[in-house]
């Protein structure tokens, strides 16, 4: 007993942190994106700077994962830690604000050279917080129709020509509901962008008013009697799972998710994907550093390096199809036309600024779920 | 030293465990369930019964359905393994049975998804045998695939417990009984269930505990609503940071599962008086 | 004669044999459909390069996400042996608990007893989630996070239900006259417990072991608030890839616990002859 009570402290002093070099990096997603960083980012930062180590921790995909970060940081705060376990997280769009408004995060992109490379607002603004300086998009992605073009050699362009179609095609579209994931949930917000009798702008960029919310019951009773003819699935990669064995022929996904899902042999190579208008949300994924991280300058030079515009192009255009973080042209003049090509197969340039939409910001988030949740679900 | 003051000490190092490492962070939840906006009331809770009220329900069916079969499972696996006369049968069940108790829950959801669902294995496989024919698959991705995947991960645990008390009943009641020309079903419903009962409903209500907290199963296989309540939890956190809901919900989880332990203790306090 | 004897034996015998393994033969047949389908689901996707609709099997097999699990860098064995380690010490933490508890539950008069007993069941009753950020933050108070007996701990507040109620039950299924007959011959109360009550409660304890074990093997929540980035499990791996739907590396990592989970099954039944087996609960 004695001797493996010495082995537990041992084992407990030899697992604590160590070198003073270590670099923890937290990512929400999926189990590539902890991949992404261990065998491709973290070889990078410690080849450039030697005597580093980077270690990974994932938390599983969606909003429970950057949930998890956002709570771990929480418990540290709360509990007083004067140096917290995390250098680097990699989160969700809708988890920065609470993160900034805690308090928790250091604001670094102005000290680090890739920082002028964003200009676009959403790294400025989360879902109506105000994040600039505290936040570097990793990379921003899309949610989309996908489709099996031999079910559907002519795909809707439009929410209105999807409802339809579904309205022929009954069970053959389908989606997972607002429980199972954000895919679902940006198709929902699609559907208010589309239907709602309310301004799509005010939603996406404030402010935020009582009356708004009472501007979608006919949408949602639509969208009521638009799901009892759909097929609904269990989770964002429940319905990539359906498309893939055939038993849907439409439904909402995450852009980076169905690329993912293809290079890993789990969907066939020829499904397609369009995005309807009037549009249809996407988010970034964000680096950001927590204010008591121990290594601040060295996450600084890891975000760097991860936002610059070669790694960018090797990392996230390259490997993953993934829609990059930092601004287009600075990445573009990294890579052959054919790689950047790759990414506008499906959807075109054009498409996606005009109907790639963001979520809505959070209170307006919040009482849409709510209100499908009272006149969709109930 | 009195037989109380012992017992007390000799639970209290357990008992300190649990209130320090889990009731004392609990307790902060549980206040947190009752507080609105700063003031505290029965807002949460009202909120909790107008939105999922039906998932309450849901959850409870759910999960009693899946016990009682689990039961019926578990009661049928062990009585053959103790009444079964065939000793190949007796050992090719034995190896059988027990494999689904390691697959974690994430796992069990991850492979009855791909294996119950319309076009997938199970009915891929009896398409392939002439069983059913492609128009008759159905997908079983909804409150079945709940039932079943419950059912499939904790019968063995039940059996396993169960089988182990009714292998160490009196032998002697068993033969003297069939010697006198009981039938094997007789005497296990009339003879070693009542005798192993504590066991099987100890194994029971850990069970129904298990599953009232297993949150990759709904998220994983059900599809539709309503939903469990552990969805919902997940839900009120992740899309609302709703603790006030989260917590009310976790709080009529914890009624409900400890209504069902109530059952257990009264019959426990009735069979030991 | 007698090889006359045993030919009519083998002859009534044989049809016999014949007609009862029709129902027997289907209802295993059906058991192992209902139990094996679904692992072969998994062992095939843990090869399957390239699966999907319209086909049935794999379309493409290999080895290729064995390998992205066991690179180098995503330390997949230390993980294993970390997640082995902190179940093997969660186990003993748990029964070392819980087998007095289990005692006195069973034999000596406690006040509240029913209570006590809710009591330990409430950390798997009230859903985690809500709860972690609390536990989490109570931990990094006490210095405890990120250690090896950080995780041990919250891993045994939630075998503690299944061993203290399973040993619970064990005790009091043992028969109170074969304690007190070792009283009676004048053996001291330690000892009976020690070399009448503590053997034959012995099945029930391996039996909650087994559970507290696989409890502890496949935890996530606690392993990640309390372990993680320090202490790095399995089933940290295991989450991610299977809520993910990445399912070729969570097969591979479920299969990967099949290894210590059945070998801790079986260490236990070696340790515990048949006989005493055979009394599990009892």
């Amino acid at each position: 007993m004695k001797t493996l009570l010495n082995a537990v402290l041992v084992l407990g002093f030899a697992a604590s942190p160590a070198a003073a070099a270590e670099l923890t990096v937290v990512t929400a997603g999926d189990q590539n994106m902890v991949e992404y960083v261990s065998e491709y980012l973290g070889p990078l930062f410690e080849k450039e700077n030697p005597g580093t180590k980077v270690r990974v921790v994932g938390t599983g995909p969606g909003d429970a994962g950057s949930q998890k970060i956002l709570e771990r940081f929480e418990a540290q705060h709360k509990a007083g830690s004067e140096k917290w376990d995390v250098d680097v997280a990699v989160v969700h769009e809708k988890f920065v604000g609470p993160m900034v408004q805690g308090g928790y995060l250091a604001a670094y992109r102005d000290k680090i050279p890739t920082g002028k490379l964003v200009t676009r607002s959403n790294a400025d603004m989360a879902l109506g917080t105000k994040v600039s300086g505290y936040v570097m998009p990793m990379f921003n992605s899309q949610t989309a129709l996908a489709y099996n073009p031999a079910l559907v050699p002519n795909p809707p362009k439009s929410y209105a020509e999807l409802a339809e179609w579904a309205k022929e095609n009954p069970k053959q579209f389908g989606y997972n509901g607002i429980k199972g994931g954000a895919s679902g949930v940006s198709f929902v917000m699609g559907w208010i962008y589309a239907f709602g009798e309310g301004d799509a702008e005010k939603l996406q960029n404030g402010p935020f008013e009582e009356a708004e919310t009472k501007k979608w019951d006919k949408a949602l009773a639509s969208l009521k009697h638009f799901t009892s003819n759909a097929t609904l699935t269990p989770g964002n990669a429940g319905t990539l799972d359906l498309l893939s064995r055939g038993e849907i022929a439409i439904g909402p996904v995450w852009v980076d998710m169905f690329y993912s899902w293809q290079a890993d042999g789990r969907l066939p190579p020829d499904l397609k994907l369009v995005l309807p208008a009037p549009g249809m949300p996407g988010q970034p994924m964000h680096y950001v550093i927590p204010a008591k991280s121990p290594n601040q300058e060295l996450a600084e030079k890891f975000v760097a390096l991860a936002t610059s515009p070669k790694v960018q192009a090797e990392g996230i255009v390259k490997r993953f199809n993934w829609y990059p973080g930092i601004d287009a042209q600075h990445v573009q003049a990294e890579l052959d036309e054919a790689t950047w090509n790759k990414l506008f197969k499906d959807i075109t340039p054009e498409d996606l600024a005009k109907y790639g939409k963001p979520f809505p910001i959070a209170p307006y988030n919040n009482a849409i779920l709510e209100a499908y949740e009272r006149q969709v679900t109930n | 030293m009195s037989k109380r003051l012992l017992g007390l000490i000799l639970v209290l190092p357990a008992l300190a465990t649990i209130t320090l490492l889990f009731l004392v962070p609990l307790a902060a939840s549980i206040i947190g369930a009752f507080e609105i906006e700063g003031s505290y009331g029965l807002g949460n809770f009202d909120k909790a019964f107008a939105l999922y009220s039906q998932d309450i329900l849901f959850t409870v069916v759910i999960v009693s359905l899946s016990t009682a079969i689990i039961g019926l499972v578990a009661i049928a696996i062990g009585g053959y393994l103790t009444l079964g006369e065939n000793t190949l049968a007796v050992s090719i069940l034995r190896w059988l049975y027990r494999w689904p108790l390691f697959i974690p829950f994430i796992v069990v959801g991850q492979v009855l998804r791909t294996f119950l669902a319309k076009n997938g294995m199970m009915n891929n496989t009896l398409v392939s045998l002439g069983v059913i024919t492609p128009l008759e698959a159905t997908s079983f991705l909804d409150w079945r695939g709940i039932v079943i995947a419950f059912v499939w991960k904790q019968a063995p645990f039940v059996a396993l417990l169960v089988s182990g008390a009714m292998a160490s009943l009196d032998r002697g009641t068993i033969e003297a009984a069939r010697n006198l020309g009981a039938s094997r079903l007789r005497i296990l419903v009339e003879i070693v269930v009542p005798q192993v009962a504590t066991t099987l409903i100890v194994g029971l209500v850990l069970s129904f505990v298990t599953m009232m907290s297993v949150l990759s199963v709904p998220l994983m296989i059900n599809a539709q609503s309503p939903t469990m309540i552990t969805a919902d939890i997940a839900f009120r956190l992740n899309a609302y940071r709703d603790y006030g809901v989260a917590n009310a919900l976790g709080l009529i989880s914890l009624l409900i599962t400890a209504s069902v332990a109530w059952i257990y203790l009264k019959h426990n306090v009735r069979s030991q008086a | 004669m007698t090889s006359l004897a045993t030919t009519t034996a083998t002859a009534r015998r044989l049809p016999r044999i014949d007609l009862w393994w029709v129902p027997r033969g289907l209802v295993l047949g059906l058991l192992a459909f209902a139990i094996f389908g679904p692992l072969t689901n998994l062992v095939l996707w843990t090869v399957a390069e390239r699966w999907y609709f319209p086909h049935a099997l794999p379309l493409e097999y290999g080895f290729s996400y064995w390998q992205r699990v066991f690179s180098p860098r995503g330390n997949a064995m230390e993980s294993l042996a970390n997640s082995v380690f902190v179940a093997s010490l969660t186990v003993i933490v748990a029964l070392a608990l819980a087998v007095p508890a289990g005692y006195a539950l069973a034999r000596l008069r406690l006040p509240l007893r029913s209570l006590i007993l809710v009591a330990f069941l409430i950390p798997q009753a009230f859903p985690n989630l809500p709860v972690y950020v609390n536990i989490a933050r109570l931990f990094y108070g006490l210095g405890l996070n990120g250690t090896i007996p950080g995780v041990v701990l919250v891993h045994v507040t939630h075998g503690l239900v299944y061993a203290v109620w399973i040993a619970t039950a064990a005790f009091s299924a043992i028969d109170r006259e074969l304690e007190e007959a070792a009283r009676s011959i004048g053996a001291s109360a330690l000892r009976t417990f020690r070399d009448v009550t503590l053997p034959l409660a012995a099945p029930g304890l391996m039996a909650s072991a087994i559970f507290v074990f696989l409890e502890s093997l496949d935890e996530f929540t606690g392993s990640f608030f309390v372990g993680a980035p320090d202490v790095n499990l399995l089933p940290l791996l295991l989450y991610t890839a299977g809520a993910g739907g990445n399912y070729q590396i969570a097969s591979i990592t479920a299969l990967l616990l099949l290894v210590p989970s059945i070998g801790f099954m079986l260490v236990v039944e070696r340790f515990l002859k048949a006989d005493v087996l055979s009394r599990v609960g009892h």
